[in-house]
């Protein structure tokens, strides 16, 4: 193998990680928070998408990238107070029935207004301009590689970037991962822990929506994509552990990586299955995921 | 309600000839409302599966997103053995049984381990896990996406009886009723009441030193042995696997049929398998829009009604006494 | 099943349609009474041709209905509605409304404007979601309570498989409308179903020299496929009928059809010497993986000093649309398309635009074209009664439904006609929304013609099975 084709193959398995990172983010923290499985997660990353459509193909995708995050957010808050706070301690069947229940309805409602088939994103040129990496790499001769493509890798590190900040360096997420560690702590120390899932809820659509709005121009959207989408998610989830964002950043990278090494192996069949079978494996030997707290679940 | 839930073996019989003659008046009922005779088949057939799912989900409390494998499954095994083997219908679902069974007693051993939420998703992966498995590596036995039309020529028969038409619709009443004998048997017993226990408040019981998780699994087998059958059976009925069986789709609409017609009372299930049905199929010559429908009247069920359709007599006899100890059985309507 | 009895019987049948046809509507009924006795299995028609047994939804009483199992929801769901208006056309054209379309230039035809056999046609349809339970659900639904003594439609060749298995057992004839798998009438054909529609074999045939003629003998072609019997199938016949040129087949990937991002399948093609590019893929699939290989630069790509090429063997204006301008200047086939010059296909599009105001697809042809074919066996056999329809159709050939002379094979219930192999069109040099692609080559029926059981998979020979009727 050449530089070249290492590259072409590193950059490949990161933007499969970055998706699979990227939807998986928000699903981590409303889970770590709530403990509430969101099986509504994959309609809120359809809600976006769609909003993402009608703006990109109106305005522009770069306004999109700004705006439908803001949206999501407002919706992921209206979401928690006209439903899911009603379920913070109902049994976890029904927090999953209600979501589950959500977004069949959300799903079948965006059919309704945008039809079955796949919609694609009007992109801007400057993203679809063939650019040739090996003029930046030392070394390296000619990768040609899509710009919307380094787009994802770029904004998934810096979500992931964000989100650790946030939670590391501010007040608003001293209280989160407190929450995450004890639920009942944060209520005896008064924090308002009605308002924090609240925002929890949102920032978690917010980045439901910008996953959303990043895998647009590449995959198009349709109905279907939010199941299509979660099911994944949730895996790279419960692998690195449920509430873990570092875990599901070396989840979401494994199961890129796995991916793209499966389709260059004798068996590209196997490509999709790859991703369950090794959930199954490592669930197997480590219940708790990789970087799961001990005690949880 | 209380009669559908006291022990006497009189009694037990009452009811299973009440639901046979209920499911044998299916095909007379069915084209009155705008159905079709064949639909009732259809209607047994998932009211098995659901029934199964009941079973577990009801008593342990454990919500299986994966039930699409048992379902998935039969109906491949009991198509490769129709194909390949007899033509002797008993022997396929058997096979099947056993084969299933076997199946879901592993997926059961890895899924188990860990509880709530995890399960659920656990259930879901390993379930798609199939789907993908069948729908391209395995592609060869499978028929992938086209479907599996391995048995569209047997003539299906139980030693030399056709199996066909009428014969099949009696003979899908003779099961769902056996099936919900068995269930209530299973439900009854001492086991049963053990599961029960492990529902109301699992960390408790752990103390007392009884190996839970062997429950629960086994549990699960069972289930899964009801899954293989419904699956042997649509099969039988249908002589054609389409490879959604095994998606996370088929599991999904298990759950929303035994939430409509009432999580753990085991014959609510069933007919909510026959309510989800008759939308999927009669309405949805109507409109376009009928998974929506469905989605909504799913939501409000959940939200207004956790006890299902089952749970509409107790009610409604509860608003007629003017409802003293209003909302207070509401927290999970369930086990009625 | 096809003895030589059976043949005979099938050509008495067409004398008698040929006499049918010029007695014209006035004197059918009592033309096939003659007829029969006239014919070669006269003897054995006589006892029956006033009233057949029962069968599947035979006798038809009231109205003639037809079942109309399309997508309505799902991916496939715009094929779906064109599909739907293809059908409601031609119902109207059966009817006597409308301006007749294609029953004024189908040769043969026993058409009369009166409905069929001087029944009114109706129709209901169910949707098919495209997915194969559902469909059959539908399928089951239109037969049992709604008595359709046809059925018809779909968008995909594991529903018309499906469907078509269950339309057997139902003893109901469905004519298939969009399904291109070989398997559809080779491994899976059935006595009650029929496809007017082309195949991947007629699809590799169509493109192999050609694309040696534009592209050169020595190529390295690096398939991508669609891991299920379509595209294996695919892969089969455009692997064999470029090799005849001179290519080589680099590698081959398998991709499950549920695939959307195809940047690792992309990744082995660009680390590989391959300088052509083959997508056996369909639908949604397509224009995936068509639009992300473009992204990847593609197009612009050389190697070993030849300008990097992409093929698509199947097209469809869903697949291409969907694509948007990455079809330019790529090949691949198709069944039909509006801008053929033959009688035929000018008077379908015609009276479709004036009904609709846009052109139709090839799925709405194909619809159409179905639709007719089976109204005109019925005319012919005289009855409804689903094995002489069959036999009607058997072995018929019939002009003036597209370019040049159909013939509807009877050992496997599959059509030959001439296929196209078309171009992507620069979004500059487009008229409108619906010129997406430029006919380059109408292929003629005689290239096309395989051997029957030549495309079967080979441990699963295909067996139409019975009529129904058989003692």
């Amino acid at each position: 193998m050449t530089l070249d084709q290492i590259i072409l193959q590193l950059l490949t398995s990161l933007q499969l990680g970055a998706v699979f990172v990227l939807v998986a983010l928000g699903l981590t923290l409303i889970f770590g928070t709530l403990g509430i499985a969101n099986f509504a997660h994959g309609a809120l990353y359809l809600i976006g998408a769609y909003v993402g459509l009608v703006i990109s193909n109106s305005i522009g995708w770069p306004w999109a990238l700004v705006i439908v995050p803001a949206i999501l957010f407002l919706v992921g808050i209206i979401f928690d107070r006209v439903l899911l706070q009603f379920f913070y301690k109902r049994d976890v069947t029904d927090q999953i029935l209600v979501t589950f229940g959500l977004a069949l309805m959300v799903q079948e409602t965006m059919r309704w207004i945008f039809g079955g088939t796949t919609q694609s994103f009007d992109v801007p040129r400057w993203a679809r301009r063939r650019i040739n990496l090996g003029d930046y790499i030392p070394g390296a001769e000619s990768i040609y590689y899509p710009p919307s493509r380094l787009i994802m890798i770029g904004v998934a590190i810096l979500a992931v970037v964000a989100l650790f900040a946030l939670l590391r360096y501010t007040k608003f997420g001293l209280m989160v991962r407190a929450g995450m560690r004890d639920p009942e702590m944060v209520r005896y120390l008064g924090i308002d822990s009605t308002r924090l899932f609240t925002i929890v809820v949102g920032l978690g659509a917010m980045f439901a929506g910008l996953a959303a709005v990043i895998n647009g121009p590449v995959f198009g959207i349709d109905p279907g994509e939010g199941m299509l989408r979660l099911v994944p998610a949730f895996l790279v989830v419960v692998i690195g552990g449920m509430g873990s964002i570092s875990g599901a950043v070396v989840a979401g990278l494994l199961l890129g990586f796995a991916t793209t090494l499966t389709t260059a192996s004798p068996f590209p069949q196997y490509s999709e299955v790859i991703v369950y079978f090794i959930a199954v494996v490592v669930l197997s030997i480590r219940p708790r995921g990789i970087f799961g707290m001990k005690g949880v679940g | 309600m209380k009669f559908f839930t006291t022990d006497s073996d009189a009694r037990e019989w009452v009811i299973m000839i009440v639901a046979g003659l209920f499911f044998l008046s299916l095909q007379w009922f069915l084209p009155l409302i705008g159905g079709y005779a064949d639909l009732a088949k259809l209607m047994l057939v998932f009211a098995i599966l659901v029934l199964g799912f009941d079973l577990f989900v009801g008593l342990t409390g454990y919500l299986s997103f994966g039930h699409a494998i048992f379902w998935g499954c039969g109906a491949y095994v009991a198509g490769f053995i129709l194909a390949n083997l007899t033509s002797n219908a008993l022997v396929a679902i058997l096979i099947a049984a056993v084969i299933v069974t076997i199946i879901a007693f592993l997926v059961g051993l890895i899924t188990l381990r860990r509880q709530g939420i995890y399960f659920s998703i656990l259930t879901l992966a390993f379930g798609e896990m199939f789907f993908f498995l069948a729908i391209a590596p395995l592609t060869k036995w499978t028929n992938g996406d086209n479907g599996y039309t391995g048995a569209e020529d047997v003539h299906i028969n139980i030693f030399g009886w056709p199996l066909e038409h009428g014969n099949l619709y009696y003979f899908l009443v003779f099961m769902a009723v056996l099936c919900l004998f068995l269930a209530r048997q299973i439900r009854r017993s001492p086991y049963g009441l053990m599961l029960r226990a492990i529902k109301s408040n699992e960390t408790r019981l752990t103390y007392t030193g009884i190996d839970i998780f062997k429950y629960k699994v086994m549990a699960f087998t069972i289930s899964g042995c009801f899954g293989a059958i419904a699956g042997a059976l649509f099969l039988i009925h249908e002589k054609f696997v389409p490879v959604e069986s095994l998606r996370w789709t088929t599991s999904g609409e298990v759950v929303i049929m035994a939430v409509i017609g009432g999580v753990g009372t085991l014959f609510g299930p069933m007919i909510g398998a026959g309510i989800v049905l008759y939308l999927e199929n009669v309405l949805s010559g109507e409109t376009g829009q009928w998974l929506l429908i469905l989605g909504a009247i799913f939501m409000s069920f959940v939200i207004f009604l956790p006890g299902g359709v089952m749970d509409i007599p107790r009610r409604l006899m509860k608003l007629g006494r003017g409802n003293k100890q209003n909302g207070q059985s509401d927290q999970n309507g369930q086990g009625s | 099943m096809a003895n030589s009895n059976d043949k005979a019987k099938g050509n008495a049948k067409k004398g008698i349609s040929r006499r049918n046809f010029l007695k014209g509507a006035a004197g059918v009924a009592s033309a096939f009474a003659v007829g029969n006795q006239l014919g070669i299995g006269g003897i054995h028609n006589l006892a029956r041709a006033q009233d057949y047994p029962a069968l599947g939804n035979y006798p038809v009483t009231g109205d003639v209905v037809l079942g109309l199992n399309f997508p309505q929801t799902g991916p496939y769901s715009d094929e779906g509605a064109d599909e739907f208006r293809a059908y409601q056309l031609a119902i109207k054209h059966l009817n006597g409304e409308g301006d007749g379309g294609m029953m004024n230039t189908m040769q043969p035809s026993a058409l009369t404007g009166e409905g069929i056999l001087g029944k009114k046609v109706t129709f209901v349809t169910g949707d098919t979601e495209t997915n194969s339970a559902a469909s059959r659900d539908s399928a089951r639904r239109l037969i049992e309570r709604d008595k359709a003594i046809m059925i018809t439609g779909g968008s995909s060749s594991g529903v018309a498989i499906a469907v078509q298995g269950l339309c057997q057992e139902a003893k109901v004839l469905f004519m298939a409308a969009l399904t291109h798998s070989n398997d559809t009438t080779g491994s899976d054909r059935k006595r009650y179903g029929f496809r007017y529609f082309f195949n991947t074999e007629m699809s590799g045939r169509a493109l192999g020299g050609l694309l040696a003629n534009e592209y050169g003998a020595d190529r390295r072609a690096y398939h991508l496929t669609a891991d299920y019997t379509w595209g294996w199938s695919q892969l089969r016949s455009m692997q064999e009928y470029t090799e005849q040129e001179g290519w080589t087949t680099e590698n081959n990937i398998l991709t499950p059809i549920t695939t959307k991002d195809f940047s690792p399948q992309l990744t082995q093609v660009l680390n590989s010497d391959a300088d052509t590019l083959v997508l056996n893929f369909y639908g949604q699939n397509m224009v995936d993986s068509l639009t992300q290989a473009v992204d990847f630069g593609m197009r612009e790509r050389t190697v070993n000093g030849k300008d990097f090429q992409i093929v698509v063997p199947l097209y469809s204006r869903l697949m291409a649309s969907g694509a948007k301008d990455n079809i330019e200047g790529i090949f691949g086939t198709m069944n039909w398309s509006y801008k053929l010059q033959d009688e035929g296909s000018q008077a379908f599009t015609n009276s479709f635009v004036e009904e609709y105001g846009t052109p139709p697809s090839q799925a709405a042809h194909t619809s159409y074209v179905q639709t007719l074919l089976y109204a005109d066996a019925c005319e012919r056999a005289g009855t409804f009664y689903p094995p002489e329809v069959i036999r009607a159709l058997e072995d018929h050939s019939v002009a003036g439904v597209g370019p040049g002379v159909c013939d509807y094979r009877g050992s496997d219930h599959q059509a030959f006609h001439d296929v196209l192999v078309v171009k992507g069109k620069p979004e500059s040099a487009r008229d409108d929304d619906n010129d997406l692609l430029e006919i380059v080559d109408q292929v003629d029926k005689s290239v096309l013609v395989y051997e029957d059981g030549a495309v079967d998979l080979p441990d699963r020979p295909g067996d139409l099975g019975p009529y129904g009727d058989e003692a």
